[in-house]
């Protein structure tokens, strides 16, 4: 166990050091996360339509897209220079290399999505600090279930040919249920609806993260095997 | 309410489907049955 | 290779089938357009029910058979298994596209609206879509074990993802006021033992239609192995 925590945290780590030195993945999702929300902006007439009304479906596409980025990137890198062989020709678990990689993608995620936020707060003019803790357990379920599939899934398209354009249509329909649902429960606590009411929504996505996280477990050694 | 035109409409969306679908997937097998045929012989010829 | 009695036998066994569906289906096309009395409310319309749900149910039952072949493959390491998957996914897509069609010509009279983003709509495009997904997959990559494996797990990610589907979309519509959707104890309840007897006479022929196709698809992939076989031991013999 004590081996298995290692090699997690130093796959993570690998990330985290290479993201550090170059900065280029974090500014490019930031920066389309904020493309996203401004043509989203223009493209929805805000003197009509309430901005709480639209605000979270925009907030949770912008996440995705750009999330999308991210998970495009986190397989790829390790393909250019054969560091994906090197990985697993190391004596490490399959299962270790698709944690290290849910994190090292769960957590560039969540820090893009915490400078969003405030961002979000000035533009839709919604004041987000009073709802901010079951704000943030629901962009904790939602990442989580976006980067569970997300990672099985880009590791899987990044073999592929094609796999910019295979990423996205593989994820996106299997992603509906849970983008229905956060969508939902953020408009909800937007509208300063308690926790105790969206319970179903609740039980829904962590158990697509449940889940997936599992599926994943199970599968991930049939994807990562040459 | 007379909606025959639409029940029409989802008969022939329907039939045409399917007797289309098996009409493509017999012509494929004839197809390939052919090519296989044909490599057999080639094959046996030279050997 | 099979002995020339086994062929024959297998090929008799196909035709039983295709009379068999064939026979079926025309029972089934006297029974929806003759036999079964017109429903009151809804009108003659009423009656593409009986090829809509078959074909839900027809593409349905397909992509529960990728599931369980999936999981098959990924455990035996198979080729069979993996030709069954992908027979039955593009079955499967074919119909659910008979459903998709179907549906808003069904809607249209009735709710006056070509597409409604009712429940079991909504549903049945996000399955379509994921199993449309899935043949470009497999369409994408080369024949060989790398396809089969990757196939054979969004086989299972698919699947796995229908009761969230199903639960997600329903409780996103139930915060909107409805238009007129058949709920469960609707159909039930709106039926007369006739109309059962004739939906339950085309479930059994589209059962059986799928059968047939499964036959006729699994056997163009393993032609299609067959070839690719001779050729590759042609290139390695000389």
């Amino acid at each position: 166990m004590n081996l298995f925590l290692s090699q997690i945290t130093a796959i993570v780590w690998k990330d985290f050091v290479t993201e550090l030195k170059t900065r280029e993945l974090f500014s490019a999702m930031f920066i389309f996360a904020l493309l996203v929300i401004l043509i989203f902006i223009f493209s929805v007439n805000l003197s009509i339509v309430k901005a709480s009304e639209v605000g979270p479906g925009i907030l949770w596409v912008a996440f995705l897209f750009s999330g999308t980025l991210g998970l495009n990137r986190s397989f790829v890198l390790e393909k250019e220079n054969g560091c994906l062989m090197g990985l697993m020709l190391a004596p490490a678990d399959r299962t270790a290399i698709y944690f290290g990689k849910l994190i090292s993608n769960f957590v560039f995620l969540t820090v893009m999505e915490l400078f969003i936020l405030p961002l979000f707060m000035i533009f839709f003019n919604i004041d987000l600090l009073e709802h901010l803790l079951p704000l943030l357990l629901v962009i904790f379920l939602g990442t989580l279930g976006f980067c569970a599939l997300g990672t099985l899934l880009s590791s899987l398209a990044s073999n592929l040919k094609t796999r910019e354009i295979m990423l996205p249509i593989l994820l996106y329909p299997l992603l509906v249920p849970i983008v229905i649902g956060v969508v939902r429960m953020t408009g909800q606590i937007l509208a300063g609806e308690p926790l105790s009411e969206m319970m179903n929504w609740i039980g829904l996505t962590a158990s697509f993260d449940i889940i997936y996280i599992g599926v994943s477990i199970m599968t991930i050694d049939h994807i990562l095997e040459e | 309410m007379d909606n025959l035109g639409f029940l029409f409409a989802a008969n022939v969306f329907v039939w045409g489907g399917i007797v289309y679908y098996v009409y493509t997937l017999k012509q494929r097998n004839r197809a390939l049955e052919k090519d296989l045929d044909l490599l057999k012989e080639t094959l046996s010829k030279e050997g | 290779m099979m002995n020339p009695d086994a062929v024959e036998e297998k090929q008799e066994e196909g035709n039983v089938l295709i009379w068999l569906t064939g026979f079926a289906l025309l029972v089934a096309m006297i029974g929806i357009f003759i036999y079964v009395p017109t429903e009151r409310t809804e009108g003659v319309i009423q009656r593409i029910m009986y090829f809509h749900v078959p074909c839900a149910w027809l593409s349905f039952f397909a992509f529960f058979v990728v599931f369980i072949c999936s999981i098959l493959f990924l455990w035996k390491k198979d080729r069979e298994w993996d030709i069954y998957a992908h027979a039955s996914a593009g079955i499967g897509v074919v119909f659910c596209s008979l459903v998709l069609i179907t549906g808003p010509i069904w809607a249209r009279p009735i709710w006056g609206a070509w597409w409604v983003w009712d429940a079991r709509l909504t549903s049945t495009l996000i399955l379509w879509l994921i199993y449309v997904a899935y043949l470009m997959l497999r369409a994408q990559s080369d024949a060989g074990s790398m396809r089969a494996r990757y196939a054979a797990v969004l086989g299972i990610v698919g699947f796995l993802n229908i009761p969230f589907i199903h639960f997600s979309v329903l409780w996103w519509r139930t915060f909107h006021p409805q238009p007129k959707v058949i709920t469960n104890e609707g159909i039930g309840k709106g039926m007369d033992s006739s109309m059962l007897a004739t939906l339950g006479l085309s479930l059994c022929a589209f059962t059986l239609l799928y059968f047939l196709l499964m036959g006729e698809r699994v056997r163009q992939e393993k032609l299609k192995d067959e070839i690719d076989r001779l050729k590759r031991e042609k290139l390695y013999s000389s």
